[in-house]
């Protein structure tokens, strides 16, 4: 860890308290803590030291990192990486070859049993030529870096699920990285790729804390992956009144309805895009007009199609909205575990994307 | 025939009725006013985080404008710009912090006499004080 806290490192770039407290409240607001927790997160952080990052992109697309650092700048989320010292990152560090493999070696020397080692990707096992770095298979290099971690962060759904190089039929043996380490704490913070403020929001939990947020059953963080998109949508009083989009097109479309119908997996899937949104807070698929693809959950490609309709317990739409007013989440709930055995089923026997699944075509 | 300007083209962009409600808005009056309640009895101040709200397009400026404008507007520059007003009801301040690029990084709603953010802390004087004597 770096000697500098935070608060002096703040300050010594002529950072004021009121910027210093401002920056706390946007920081609060990141990791989705309530505004009464403000005090702590500026007490912790004005004793927080700096921690050593090691990054390793393995079976991925570069499109995690890319939401992170496209995301805006400079923020709060630029902030935290001027604070953090990410000591390896093969994508982004200057460094190449020995000079970057000794970097890390360096970081993990210097640091050993402190720094966080963030993933993106999934890792092969059917052969590990499948994807090397500087001769090194993934899961050699993983198992290597991970030995003095305080613990892993699995960005993206590749490296939390598998995802994208899992997907059948699974020609790389592309496994995830908490079914490989076992002894010691995962966070998996998915999503294809992630919201770039949850990704921050974890790392800065850790920064602030020094410690690791509370998670759900999958790993992933409870602040940010609580609660279901459906259960966050701005558009779910249509869902609870009966009304939704039948086409993309139509009139239910054009007047916001619920795309429930037009495949929307929200009643499924955990992800904080209702309110967190994309694109500085612009806009999020749903308030785009299109339905959420569940992709921060587990067998998201081999899930059948993204433009068919989940089921809801009895298929009849009209009769099941008015359980949904009357029974709210319950009926929610229901028809999540319906859609999970679908899923099952859809992964099992792989089904595919066809022009039936659109628009006037699409199975009703 | 080609197309000079954007107008050429026949293209109608419909307006969208997204002009419903999540009900979020009647959650956070009630909010408010248990808050003010709060202030009144025991002076506990209060935030609401407005960016943790699942709202619909639109829903957030109705807040906005239901509180209205009071008669202090406080602007700061730290870290890029804040604007702090009270609304036109006395207690009732709407915060917003923005980066140096001029986007928004926070939101908030404060029932407080004044938001914390603007008291000039102790140790900020003591610096004060001691920065002058060095002159």
């Amino acid at each position: 860890m770096n000697k500098k806290t935070l608060f002096e490192s703040l300050q010594q770039q002529g950072i004021t308290r009121r910027g210093f407290m401002k920056y706390c409240t946007a920081l609060t607001s990141l990791m989705a803590l309530p505004p009464s927790m403000i005090p702590m997160v500026a007490n912790a952080l004005e004793t927080a030291k700096r921690p050593s990052v090691i990054w390793l992109s393995f079976q991925e697309c570069t499109g995690c990192a890319e939401s992170l650092l496209r995301s805006h700048s400079p923020t709060v989320e630029g902030l935290i990486f001027d604070h953090i010292s990410l000591d390896y990152q093969h994508t982004l560090q200057v460094a190449a070859g020995d000079a970057a493999e000794h970097a890390r070696e360096q970081a993990m020397k210097e640091h050993h049993g402190k720094y966080l080692v963030v993933v993106d990707g999934s890792i092969p096992l059917a052969d590990p030529g499948y994807s090397t770095i500087a001769g090194i298979s993934n899961l050699d290099m993983l198992n290597e870096t991970i030995e003095g971690a305080a613990a892993v962060v699995a960005v993206g759904t590749c490296s939390a699920f598998g995802g994208l190089p899992q997907a059948a039929p699974n020609p790389t043996g592309a496994v995830s990285v908490s079914s490989l380490v076992k002894d010691k704490p995962v966070i998996n913070v998915p999503g294809c790729p992630p919201i770039p403020t949850v990704i921050t929001g974890v790392l800065a939990h850790y920064l602030t804390f020094g410690s690791i947020p509370e998670l759900d059953n999958l790993g992933r963080p409870k602040v940010f992956y609580g609660q279901s998109i459906h259960d966050r949508c701005y558009r779910r009083p249509f869902y609870d009144k009966g009304l939704f989009a039948e086409t993309f097109d139509d009139e239910g479309a054009k007047k916001g309805w619920c795309l429930y119908r037009l495949g929307c997996k929200g009643p499924m899937t955990y992800n904080a895009c209702a309110t967190l949104k994309w694109n500085q807070q612009t806009s999020w698929p749903v308030e785009s007009g299109h339905g959420c693809l569940g992709c921060s959950e587990p067998n998201f490609w081999d899930a059948g199609s993204f433009y068919k309709a989940l089921s809801i317990p009895d298929g009849d739409y009209a009769k099941a909205a008015g359980y949904a007013v009357a029974a709210g989440v319950a009926v929610g709930a229901a028809a999540g575990f319906a859609n999970q055995k679908n899923k099952a089923n859809a992964v099992s026997q792989h089904t595919k994307v066809t022009v039936d699944d659109f628009g006037e075509n699409k199975d009703k | 025939m080609i197309s000079d300007s954007l107008a050429d083209i026949n293209v109608h962009v419909e307006n969208l009725h997204h002009d419903f409600e999540t009900g979020n808005l009647h959650s956070i009056l009630s909010e408010i006013k248990f808050a003010l309640e709060q202030l009144l009895q025991h002076k506990k101040t209060h935030s609401i985080d407005l960016r943790a709200m699942p709202w619909s397009p639109g829903e957030e400026k109705k807040l906005e404008q239901y509180l209205g404008k009071g008669e202090i507007q406080i602007e700061m520059d730290a870290l890029g710009k804040s604007h702090f007003y009270e609304s036109k009801y006395s207690g009732i301040w709407i915060v917003t912090h923005y980066n140096p690029e001029g986007e928004v990084i926070g939101k908030l709603i404060e029932i407080s006499y004044m938001p914390d953010m603007i008291f000039t802390r102790e140790e900020d004087v003591k610096d004060s004080l001691e920065r002058l004597q060095q002159l």
